[in-house]
């Protein structure tokens, strides 16, 4: 007699994943990193009851470590800053909550640790302490099993191999074109194909055969760069065109600058360049990766943000918006999440310098009930 | 000898100078090659959700912890006030900040519902919101209609955990060492019976990184390891002394590229060769061989969620998948003298005697024509009652053989 299949025995489960993104937009509404945030929307939601309900102590183990999977899936990229720190606390939440005694560990992958401690510098040189904190509490309370891949593998076709898709309007935006439009690799190029030409013209006997380079590289690299970044500012201005709520204060410049690149998104590349060596500067004193994001902070912290709109997340609560042609692409070409994972990881950064004290404010959201 | 790691206007350059444009690519393709089939020891997917790519699990081990703080692995239980007061000093947060970091941090914040009102953690509330408990509640309706009785194997895995949770040794000289790997460590069984069609049967042990592979093979116990065991019938009391995998104790496992074959004891034999001469006459790649005995798991390399092989008495093969490996931590069992411990058993391995229902199978007979079918499985006690006159003379015609349960260990 074939067994029921026990339930919770894949890597996730679809309406705890519909449920964890359900929280994480209504985090992501916040237009906050704060902790205090994110725990308002947990409470808000009743979070700690998705544990509710689960007889069987090894069932309960089951469920607990597909939702610590499904949180760390968030933590880690392709997602935004702000979602990742939304995996993270939701990592500590679940971890805290859950039912199942012992408690089920968080499964950190060698292969992901390299990120993730980016991840942390990256929080630690923002001032996020809230972010930093949570984070040594998991590691104080020794929630973590050091692993060498975050699920366990038995060579088991899944009982439904779902098209692993990233949810879009949690990803930044990918700053790798821009960056290498502002870099001087293009001239650099540009130069040594020149040399290399003139050599080429020089030596007579290599003249003819030799064919392998194409003099107008540069240019066509910097068409496809510009065509992408076209491609880019419409698909995500469209988006936060879509989403725009109620603005913050701080977000007028941010807007400006984001329309005139939209109404210059089928500029030339002299232009795109001119826009990413603006914003090359202003991100300087950022060594890695520049990547800035807005926020909102709570309204009774000093802010002292220098973002400056190019990398924010775009996409608000509202989850049922039909899915970004990004989102479309990918599924239409197959691309899997380990895939993507390489196009877009280190799409997003913390926004610098924010070295604002964790405050609380007064308004503590009610409990569910 | 060309520099593969050049940047590339050292590349463009020498190839100018070589006058061969084509090495251009070449050498790129090459570049590409040597840093792909670079080994890294750090696990990565060789089919996504399948399986890994091939890592040696010792480097794997320091790779971890060239990257960890002791304290991350170590078995001892921080202090609270002491970890989050080093926190503040490395964070450079004063002691106000600190306070309200750890307040608005506390485990309070995650609290749904009022401290004195606690939700029954049995019952799906009746309005549920969340798309987890409206699916829950639909399933727990339905299996209230049925009668679904209580998994074994998880009865079998809770039991386990409540024993082992965080176990130390009586000496300091049993305690297994920080840093250590663990491993999680699937044998499937042949699927012989019909009724494993859908399901399949396995055991899970979990072994340490400095455990053997001698010490997993004595951890599988085998139906094939008990039938050469002979026939009882006349005998009944002498059976006991025979059951046992001391007759033949070849065997071997094989894990990428490897034969690792069970040395210990004299009699023992290179069942491996014959493969491995099969696949030379053949052109196969060329496999080697090693000791299981002399073989930590930490000297292999593998890959996690692959199926390898083991294989015993000539013929009979299992599955072997490495479904996991990771550090210890402390709540696993710190014992080394429980380990190899079994995490997991298939229900078939603790069969239920024919004629109670209650016991646990000792014997299995045939042609036996006091049984309801042939072949037939006993408890010991409804066996000799069956089977045996007062004074344990045989009765009627039958055959019988010893049965351990699979699952038995020790
Ligand atoms: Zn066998
Ligand atoms: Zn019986």
């Amino acid at each position: 007699m074939p067994r029921e299949r026990p339930i919770y025995s894949d890597f996730f489960y679809d309406p705890l994943t519909e449920d964890v993104e359900e929280l994480l937009a209504r985090f992501q509404q916040s237009d906050s990193i704060r902790y205090e945030y994110f725990s308002a929307a947990w409470r808000q939601m009743g979070f700690s009851d998705v544990f509710i309900g689960i007889v069987s102590m090894a069932e309960q183990k089951r469920f607990s470590r597909v939702t610590l999977a499904t949180a760390v899936k968030y933590f880690l990229p392709p997602y935004s800053y702000q979602i990742r720190a939304g995996g993270l606390y939701l990592m500590f939440g679940l971890y805290n909550t859950q039912l199942a005694i012992p408690r089920v560990p968080i499964r950190l992958a060698l292969g992901d640790w390299d990120i993730i401690q980016k991840f942390l510098k990256d929080s630690v040189n923002s001032g996020h302490q809230d972010v930093v904190y949570i984070y040594h509490k998991l590691v104080a309370a020794k929630a973590i099993h050091f692993t060498a891949m975050p699920h366990f593998l038995s060579f088991l076709k899944l009982r439904k191999r779902k098209q692993n898709n990233v949810c879009a309007e949690f990803i930044g935006r990918s700053m790798a074109v821009q960056e290498l439009f502002s870099a001087d690799i293009l001239d650099e190029v540009s130069n040594i194909e020149s040399q290399y030409e003139k050599l080429k013209e020089n030596t007579v006997a290599v003249r003819c055969e030799a064919s392998m380079t194409q003099r107008d590289f540069t240019a066509r690299l910097k068409d496809c760069m510009a065509e992408f970044l076209t491609w880019q500012q419409k698909t995500f201005s469209q988006a936060e065109a879509d989403n725009k709520g109620g603005g913050g204060d701080d977000e007028d410049d941010d807007e400006e600058e984001e329309d005139e690149e939209e109404r210059d998104y089928k500029a030339s590349s002299s232009r795109a360049r001119l826009i990413s060596s603006i914003k090359q500067k202003s991100y300087s004193n950022f060594q890695e990766a520049p990547k800035a994001r807005r926020h909102r902070q709570p309204e009774k912290l000093k802010v002292e943000s220098s973002s400056s709109g190019s990398e924010q997340h775009y996409g608000s609560g509202r989850k049922r918006r039909p899915p970004s042609l990004r989102a479309r692409t990918w599924k239409s070409l197959g691309v899997t999440k380990d895939e993507s994972r390489v196009q877009v990881w280190l799409l997003s950064a913390p926004e610098q310098k924010e070295r604002v004290p964790v405050k609380r404010t007064n308004q503590t959201p009610p409990y569910k009930d | 000898m060309r520099s593969l790691m050049g940047p590339f206007g050292t590349i463009i350059e020498k190839n100018y100078i070589t006058h061969d444009p084509q090495r251009s690519d070449v050498v790129i393709q090459e570049n590409m090659a040597a840093s792909k089939n670079a080994i890294t020891n750090i696990p990565d997917y060789e089919y996504t959700d399948v399986n890994t790519n091939i890592f040696h699990i010792d480097s794997f081990r320091t790779e971890w912890l060239n990257r960890l703080q002791p304290g991350d692995f170590s078995f001892q239980s921080e202090d609270q006030d002491s970890s989050d007061a080093l926190f503040a000093e490395e964070m450079g947060i004063s002691a106000d900040t600190m306070a309200e970091l750890k307040t608005v941090c506390s485990l309070d914040s995650l609290r749904c519902h009022p401290e004195d009102q606690p939700p029954d953690p049995d019952v799906v509330p009746p309005d549920p919101t969340l798309n987890t408990l409206i699916q829950r509640k639909k399933k727990q309706d339905y299996r209230a209609t049925l009668k679904i009785s209580k998994n074994r194997h998880d009865l079998y895995a809770d039991e386990l955990e409540r024993l082992t949770f965080g176990k130390k040794p009586e000496t300091l000289d049993d305690m297994v060492a920080e840093g250590e790997i663990i491993l999680n460590i699937n044998v499937y069984y042949p699927a012989i019976f019909e009724k494993f069609c859908y399901v399949r049967p396995h055991i899970t042990v979990l072994m340490m990184g400095s455990h053997t592979l001698a010490e997993l093979r004595d951890a599988i116990c085998c139906v094939s390891d008990l039938q050469v065991c002979g026939e009882f019938s006349n005998m009944p009391d002498m059976a006991p002394d025979f059951i046992s995998k001391d007759h033949f104790k070849s065997a071997f496992f094989y894990f990428e590229g490897v034969f690792y074959n069970d040395m210990r004891y004299p009699e023992c034999q290179d069942t491996s060769i014959t493969t491995i001469e099969w696949a030379k006459d053949r052109n196969f790649p060329t496999y080697t061989q090693a000791k299981m005995e002399d073989t930590r798991f930490v000297d292999l390399k593998i890959k996690v969620g692959f199926p390898y092989l083991y294989c015993h008495q000539g013929d009979c093969e299992h599955l072997v998948i490495i479904t996991d490996v990771r550090l210890t931590h402390k709540d696993d069992c710190l014992d080394k003298k429980l380990y190899p411990l079994l995490a997991h058993k298939h229900r078939v391995s603790t069969q239920k005697c024919a004629v109670c229902h209650v016991y646990i199978v000792r014997w299995v007979t045939t042609n036996d024509q006091f049984a309801p079918s042939n072949p037939c499985l006993f408890c010991d006690k409804c066996f000799r009652m069956l089977h045996f006159d007062t004074e344990g003379n045989k009765l009627g015609e039958f055959q019988a053989f010893p049965y351990v349960d699979r699952g038995a260990f020790n």
